[in-house]
């Protein structure tokens, strides 16, 4: 506790015993000193819109929303440069990001191009971040991250895939160690994008997955949790353990799930609930207002 | 202060109404967690975490209450109305033996047009045919219900239902036991706080184990909350007769009260403070059904020693919304995930063995039955051998 209180680094051991242990709420009271060092009583959310790239985007995209996140795998770069640059017509000064790492890479094999051009065009196109870059699906995260900082991409967010709970804790150590050199990392999501309805991951999981993620890498920022994804119930609940940034907000009042409820209001009152101050903010990090 | 309490707590003592509000206000959730979690450890060594496969069989919606946080219930006279015939019944309690099951919890509205003999000959019926089937049936204000309508008093009514075949009865209706609360939720008409306990209490008395619920999240402070809690836990020192405990938020969806729904950590904090307070009551159930599986599963961290039941068939709560649903696979998954060895139990808490679906092959249930097929709505003939009260349904009985 002492140790973490003043921003130590857990060693791989320690993180490993942690994450085997069964018990979460000890777990979870050390992240959450952490977290509290690093964001006092603050916990941002962003609210985005998301809109498939072959979608038309103006009805997508809400004046409420702070970044504007495209889906879907574009087949080619000219068709991703294209999106790109209408979802930047659209978006005024707010953020665009969109696809992932492995869209990236597939569109360099399309087009016979290296990864290093393609990223060089979206980014000239207009393209802010790359909205997901799975820990467990790159091959050198090193080399990638390298790539994306030298591209201009300098605010990076790292996720998960779909790897299992006990693989993930090495993926957030080996975040750590990366952001020790470059430090462009600014959030990693520790759980799961991919949702596999038969065999979901459970509650213990999830917030044990955040807690570990927060004290592996104490020197990146934030630590998401995806709100449309995960749900208010688990979401308020990770804040609790060491989670402080909830990303993917809607920013519409049509939640998908088609219950009508202002997310607004919803977002604030759980952040409020859990004894924190709800602060939002942009795609681009920073604070709005 | 909120350490001088939590180490009372941890020290064995019992704390009072103002500390535990102290505690509510102001301590860290996860500090909350940890108390419950350790009078958890103590009242359950081994880690084991129990749940029950029985059925939640709702006989009927129809219901002269009308409490308005509940969207289950239909008035008398409704075309929605409906009441279970026998044979409906029969059939949920086949399937219920099918995955293992050995119980029903049988709950309803308060219906003017069934008589005591109704229950009477119900129970009578089950037993006859299942003779080792349980029936955890009756809510106190039901049981009061029935005491009203046919001008009976508590005491005789439990005595006849025992006689016919009652063997536990549920904690439902509980709500908030404050009257202003009450008032407040059009439930106090249905039963006083007072009344509630007093059923209890005269059940308790006739030798039944009852359980005990609350439904928070609507008008009630968190001083009320607690107000609750100690009045169970003086009925509990007076007779011991409460097994378990099991808090749920309040589902608005569809009732006229309507409003939002009290969040994930507001119920872990509302059961490990129920895990605190009430140390007379040896187990506190997760209420996955409102919660979620994933919540319901972070229970078991922060105070909840049983998954309470597989659910076969829910009405009241998905009336207003959640329809979270899990079969015994899914029960066990969560359990052992969180590090806990599973085992069945029946009402009593008794252990009664490994997962059904290890020792012989079950039907996998992916999703809730209802107490009806939609569009169901047919009179069941059995109906027409009581004598009816509403004007609405003599007319029907006098078409049967
Ligand atoms: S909660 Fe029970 S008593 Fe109240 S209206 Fe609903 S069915 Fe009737």
């Amino acid at each position: 506790m002492q140790r973490v209180s003043v921003g130590e680094r857990l060693s791989p051991e320690e993180i490993a015993g942690l994450a085997e242990a069964p018990d979460i709420l000890p777990l979870g009271m050390l992240a959450d000193v952490l977290r509290r060092r690093l964001h006092d009583k603050a916990v941002t959310y962003l609210r985005v819109a998301r809109c498939a790239f072959d979608q038309i985007m103006a009805e997508a995209v809400s004046p409420a929303a702070r970044e504007v996140r495209l889906t879907g795998a574009p087949d080619t770069l000219p068709i991703a440069v294209s999106a790109v640059s209408r979802a930047r017509g659209i978006a005024g000064d707010r953020a665009v990001s969109g696809f992932s790492w492995g869209d990236v890479e597939r569109l360099a094999r399309a087009g016979a191009g290296s990864v290093s051009e393609v990223l060089g065009e979206l980014r000239t196109a207009g393209l802010d971040a790359v909205a997901e870059l799975p820990m467990d699906r790159i091959d050198s995260l090193d080399e990638a991250v390298d790539l994306l900082t030298a591209a201009g991409f300098s605010r990076l967010r790292l996720t998960v895939d779909s790897a299992a709970a006990a693989e993930r804790p090495a993926l957030f150590l080996r975040a750590a160690v990366l952001q020790e050199r470059g430090g462009a990392i600014q959030a990693i999501n520790p759980l799961p994008m991919v949702l596999n309805a038969m065999r979901p991951t459970t509650g213990y999981s999830d917030v044990k997955m955040v807690a570990i993620a927060r004290l592996a890498a104490p020197n990146v920022a934030m630590i998401q949790v995806d709100w449309l994804r995960y749900g208010p119930k688990l979401a308020q609940v990770a804040l609790t353990f060491g989670a402080d940034d909830l990303d993917n907000c809607s920013p519409s009042d049509d939640a998908p799930d088609g219950k009508r409820r202002a997310p607004l209001e919803e977002i604030r009152r759980n952040v409020d609930a859990a004894g924190f101050t709800p602060v939002e903010r942009d795609g681009r990090f920073a604070v709005v207002g | 202060m909120v350490e001088q309490i939590a180490d009372k707590v941890l020290a064995g003592g019992r704390v009072d109404a103002a500390e535990a509000v102290e505690l509510y206000r102001h301590a860290p959730t996860n500090l909350l967690g940890r108390l419950a979690d350790v009078i958890r450890g103590r009242k359950h060594p081994g880690r084991i975490v129990t749940y029950i496969i029985d059925r939640n069989v709702n006989y009927t919606n129809v219901c002269v209450a009308r409490c308005n946080f509940c969207a289950f219930y239909r008035p008398v006279g409704s075309a929605e109305g409906y009441v279970l015939g026998f044979d409906e019944i029969f059939a949920k309690i086949d399937e219920t033996i099918s995955v293992g099951g050995n119980q029903l919890l049988l709950q309803g509205g308060h219906n003017p047009d069934l008589p005591i003999a109704w229950y009477e000959d119900l129970f009578r019926a089950v037993k006859a045919r299942y003779p080792s089937f349980k029936l955890h049936a009756l809510s106190p204000p039901e049981v009061l219900h029935i005491a009203k309508l046919n001008q009976l008093t508590v005491p005789v009514v439990i005595e006849r239902l025992v006689a016919a075949g009652l063997d536990s009865i549920p904690g439902g209706g509980a709500e908030i036991l404050v009257d202003r609360v009450r008032k407040l939720l059009n439930c106090f008409g249905k039963a006083s706080s007072d009344d509630w306990l007093d059923v209890m209490r005269q059940a308790h008395r006739a030798g039944l184990r009852t359980t005990a619920t609350m439904m928070y999240g609507t008008v009630e402070t968190p001083e009320e909350r607690i107000e609750h809690m100690m009045r169970l836990r003086d009925v509990q020192d007076e007779t011991g007769g409460f097994t378990a405990f099991i808090t749920w938020s309040y589902q608005p969806e569809h009732t006229e009260r309507g409003g939002r729904e009290a969040t994930g950590i507001d119920y872990l904090r509302t059961l490990a403070l129920a895990r605190v307070v009430l140390d007379n009551v040896d187990n506190m159930q997760a209420s996955w059904v409102t919660q979620g599986g994933k919540v319901g599963q972070l229970s078991l961290a922060f105070g909840a020693n049983d998954m309470g039941s597989v659910m076969i068939e829910e009405n009241v709560v998905r009336a207003a919304g959640a329809s979270y649903c899990m079969d015994e696979v899914e029960i066990v998954v969560n359990i052992e995930d969180a590090g806990f060895t599973p085992k069945r139990r029946n009402m009593h808490y008794e252990l009664l063995g490994d997962p059904v679906f290890r020792e012989r092959e079950v039907p996998r249930m992916l999703s809730l039955a209802t107490a009806r097929e939609d569009g169901d709505d047919s009179i069941p003939g059995d109906l027409k051998n009581y004598p009816a009260r509403s004007r609405e349904a003599k007319r029907l009985r006098l078409a049967q």
